[in-house]
């Protein structure tokens, strides 16, 4: 078992099979610039490529289905010879070998609370933030590479973030990586401040002491555009602590605003959020692109490309070529038309070094072009009564000494 | 053919005299849609004026009138339900109709004249307290609620509401009730019964449902925190916390957040534990906080399988008399998330078996305590324990939540454990067999119940 970099206190190792897998991965996420896409026409504001009427993902790499297969099962049988949690998973399961990858059994993205899923010795543990996912036992996503986790969502946010802009100064307000190590977005945040074309870039949140007006101040009263990175949460925060005074940032800013669509108790209307951000901002909501991402997924979804995002109503999320979304029935877990909402299962072949085959507690349906409508959490919250449910007791298991 | 939708059910019952509301909004599903008044500032003032109002008559019936007033309403209100009706509450809680019938069956026991004469009894050996002062070693003492008492229900048991509402009324206090989302049918019509019953029970009981909680009627659930002299909440921890925050000093609060119920059983001397245990479980779906998630079982891992092995067997019986509603996406959503994280579990070193035979509507999970939290959907984990000993080490960390411990078969040590349960928090230690209905007297949640909501006063 040859060794990678090391991280932390424990070595990565990466199995032999598997950094075969992972190199190639990198090489075909780094090779993708969003071409194929249908949103590609996003380019042609500021002299992006524009690949208008194209067949959706068609000059993709794994656009097509059979590409896609072929390198699905060939991590399938990585995985098989070197994470023995999902080798004993699979025999477990009902069914024979798969010949495709929607017979490869799903794993329960809740499952990443209990059980390290893994292909070796990890680079780096990410965990969720124990307010999204039903409660304080955090989920874990033991990531393989880094290396995979930039590459995959590098291509992703230079084409839904980055496009049309010579230069970019970035404003976070998302905590950095040093800040919170453990979290793959303000990983993700690391990623974008450390590109070649981002100039320079402040980070305006803090975990223990919110938002850092100051910061955000001298980030609009910069030259050039910004891209502001905002969780819904941190969004609201600094709207409110603005109350009605106005930082207006540089023409062509954007910003990627993600985590708000949870149906959850602090689930925030996205209409008037965009809404308060652009007088406040002065983003326009055109500007403004949600990013649907799980920490237990290498690979994001956007619902648009910053300078031309439709309406919100008109908006639909859509991963990259190495991602495939089913809409599930949640009485069979049958795969559903285009346009019936089910759960919804992610196959993230940037999920190599882990799971694959994410079965979500999210709520959605495909279109016929592989893009995604978001409709939150899974509807018909179980009934309560006065007895403990799961996530009340794992909020106080953790907090009790 | 073409089915109707149900008329919607009116979820609000005023005091005679007051205007009824105009402006009404909607929630609800398929089968049952639920409308409840659109509240303002006005109406907050209204209502507690008013039943505030009415508490001087009630305070002037006597205990035993007032308990037989109460007793022959709690006794005739089930014979009130045809079909129809218990169809409606069933939607409404989301439960199947049989149980639905089961459980209405358990919960009315504590509303009979007897019931609510033993809860009195138990609690003021001398009931006349209630009515007046009464001489107690050289003083003379009086027993009260505070004005008018706001009862903000948790969530859809059918009968906790009503339960909480005669407690109030036997204390004296006019009572305002908002059912928990899926109790507002079984609360409005038990309260129509009371209005039925005489004039002064009908000015003092209020039932007005709303969602709890939402960004809307913050400032109506202020006013009527500000307004109440006395608050009962039962609720998971952020909603108490939520009203701990907004009531002001001058309201007392009583609290009854969600609770956790364990059994610990010993197979060898007690044989029919089994079914108890599967009856202990699935009542109400388990969302009863005395519902059991966890169970204990005496001996090594083998014997423990074999058991689980019975326990399923009552398990799937119940489920076949008593079946639970068709789940909702969440609840299947649940399931398989469950289903996927156990088979993961078992491929580990750890110990884990689980039994969720297709389309049951209950998991049974054999495992060690660490890996247990309660999932709900009448899921019980199974740990082994090799002596009764050893039961509250394993407890230790629920000990926060803990409430109700059924206990079969564990006979030598009994005093000790019950020393040990109570010393991490377990207030109602009781045979596996009584577990999911408690008696009128129970120390609800380790406090007397109708004691919790009274103020005293001495005249010396």
């Amino acid at each position: 078992m040859p060794k990678a970099r090391g991280a932390g206190a424990r070595e990565n190792e990466v199995p032999a099979e598997m950094r075969v897998i992972l190199d190639e991965l990198s090489a075909v996420f780094g090779g993708w610039d969003g071409s194929g896409r249908d949103d590609a026409g996003a380019g042609r504001e500021g002299g992006g490529r524009v690949v208008r009427g194209a067949e959706p993902c068609r000059a993709a790499p794994l656009a097509s289905d059979a590409a896609f297969n072929e390198l699905a099962m060939r991590i399938h049988e990585a995985q098989r010879a070197t994470n023995p949690v999902l080798r004993r998973f699979w025999d477990a399961s009902p069914g024979g070998k798969p010949a495709d990858w929607r017979e490869i059994p799903a794993v329960p993205a809740t499952a990443f609370r209990d059980i390290a899923i893994v292909a070796g010795t990890p680079e780096r543990v990410f965990r969720t933030s124990g307010t999204t996912g039903g409660g304080g036992r955090r989920g874990e996503h033991h990531v393989l590479s880094l290396d995979v986790y930039r590459a995959a969502a590098r291509a992703n946010y230079r084409h839904h973030l980055m496009r049309g802009a010579e230069s970019l100064r970035v404003l976070s307000l998302v905590p950095g990586p040093r800040e919170v190590p453990d979290s793959s977005l303000s990983a993700m945040a690391g990623f974008m401040a450390a590109e070649p074309g981002v100039g320079s870039a402040a980070w305006g949140f803090h975990e223990r002491d919110g938002v850092d007006i100051a910061a955000v101040r001298a980030a609009a009263a910069g030259g050039g555009p910004v891209l502001v990175l905002a969780t819904a949460f941190s969004l609201v925060h600094l709207l409110d602590a603005l109350g009605d005074e106005r930082i207006p940032f540089p023409d062509g800013s954007r910003m990627m605003e993600t985590g708000g669509f949870k149906g959850r108790a602090a689930e925030v209307d996205r209409d008037t959020l965009y809404g308060r951000a652009e007088h406040a901002l002065g983003i326009p909501r055109s500007r403004i692109v949600n990013e649907y991402g799980m920490t237990e997924l290498l690979s994001q979804a956007y619902d648009g490309v910053a300078g031309t995002a439709p309406a919100l109503r008109e908006r639909l999320h859509r991963f990259p070529p190495w991602v495939r979304t089913r809409a599930l029935d949640p009485a069979t877990l049958a795969p559903l038309p285009p346009g019936t909402p089910g759960l919804l299962a992610h196959f993230d072949l940037a999920n190599a070094g882990s799971a694959c085959h994410i079965l979500t507690e999210d709520f959605g349906h495909t279109t016929p072009d592989g893009r995604l409508r978001l409709l939150g959490r899974v509807p018909g919250a179980p009934p309560r009564g006065c007895s403990m449910a799961a996530e009340s007791f794992l909020r106080a298991f953790r907090t009790t000494p | 053919m073409t089915t109707s939708r149900p008329p919607p059910f009116d979820a609000w019952l005023f005091p005679p005299g007051l205007p009824q509301p105009q402006a009404l909004e909607h929630v609800g599903s398929d089968t049952v849609t639920i409308r409840y008044p659109k509240s303002d500032h006005h109406l907050a003032y209204i209502l507690v004026s008013s039943l505030r109002a009415a508490r001087p008559p009630l305070a002037g019936l006597e205990t035993r009138d007032l308990i037989t007033l109460l007793g022959a309403a709690g006794e005739r209100f089930p014979h009130t339900l045809d079909e129809e009706a218990i169809g409606e509450v069933a939607a409404n809680a989301g439960l199947s109709p049989p149980m639905t019938r089961e459980v209405l069956g358990g919960m009315a026991d504590s509303w009979t004249t007897d019931a609510l004469k033993r809860l009195v009894r138990a609690e003021f050996p001398d009931p006349r307290v209630l009515d007046g002062f009464v001489a107690e070693d050289g003083r003379k003492t009086h027993a009260a609620a505070p004005g008018v008492t706001l009862h903000l229900g948790a969530g859809s048991v059918p009968g906790v509401t009503i339960t909480s509402l005669l407690r109030a009324l036997l204390v004296r206090s006019p009572v305002l009730v908002k059912p928990g989302a899926g109790d507002e049918v079984l609360t409005t019509r038990f309260a129509r019964e009371l209005h039925r019953a005489d004039p002064r029970l009908a000015a003092a009981v209020a039932v007005h449902y709303w969602p709890g909680g939402s960004p809307g009627r913050a400032t109506w659930e202020q006013e009527l925190l500000t307004l109440a002299d006395q608050v009962v909440v039962y609720g998971d921890d952020d909603t108490i916390e939520s009203v701990r925050a907004r009531a002001p000093a001058s309201t007392r609060l009583v609290e009854h957040p969600h609770r956790l119920g364990v059994a610990i059983v010993d197979p060898d001397s007690a044989p029919g534990a089994a079914a108890d245990a599967a009856r202990a479980v699935a009542m109400f779906d388990q969302r009863g906080c005395v519902s059991t998630h966890l169970i204990l079982l005496l001996g090594d891992h083998e014997g423990a399988r074999e058991w689980c092995g019975h326990l399923a067997g009552h398990l799937a019986r119940i489920d076949a008399k008593l079946p639970p509603a068709p789940p909702s996406p969440a609840e299947l959503s649940a399931r398989h998330q469950l289903k996927g994280r156990l088979a993961l579990r078992e491929t580990t070193t750890e110990e884990v078996t689980s039994w969720a035979p297709e389309g049951a509507g209950w998991t049974l999970v054999l495992g060690p305590g660490r890996a247990f939290e309660p999932v709900g959907g009448r899921t019980v984990w199974v740990v082994p324990v090799p002596a009764a000993a050893a039961c509250p080490d394993v407890l230790a960390p629920l000990s926060a939540k803990l409430q109700t411990v059924g206990l079969a078969g564990v006979r030598p040590d009994r005093g000790r454990l019950a020393e040990a349960l109570f010393g991490l928090g377990a207030t109602r230690i009781v045979p596996l067999d009584q577990v999911p209905f408690p008696p009128p007297d129970w120390l609800h949640d380790g406090s007397r119940p109708l004691r919790e909501l009274v103020c005293w006063s001495e005249l010396r």
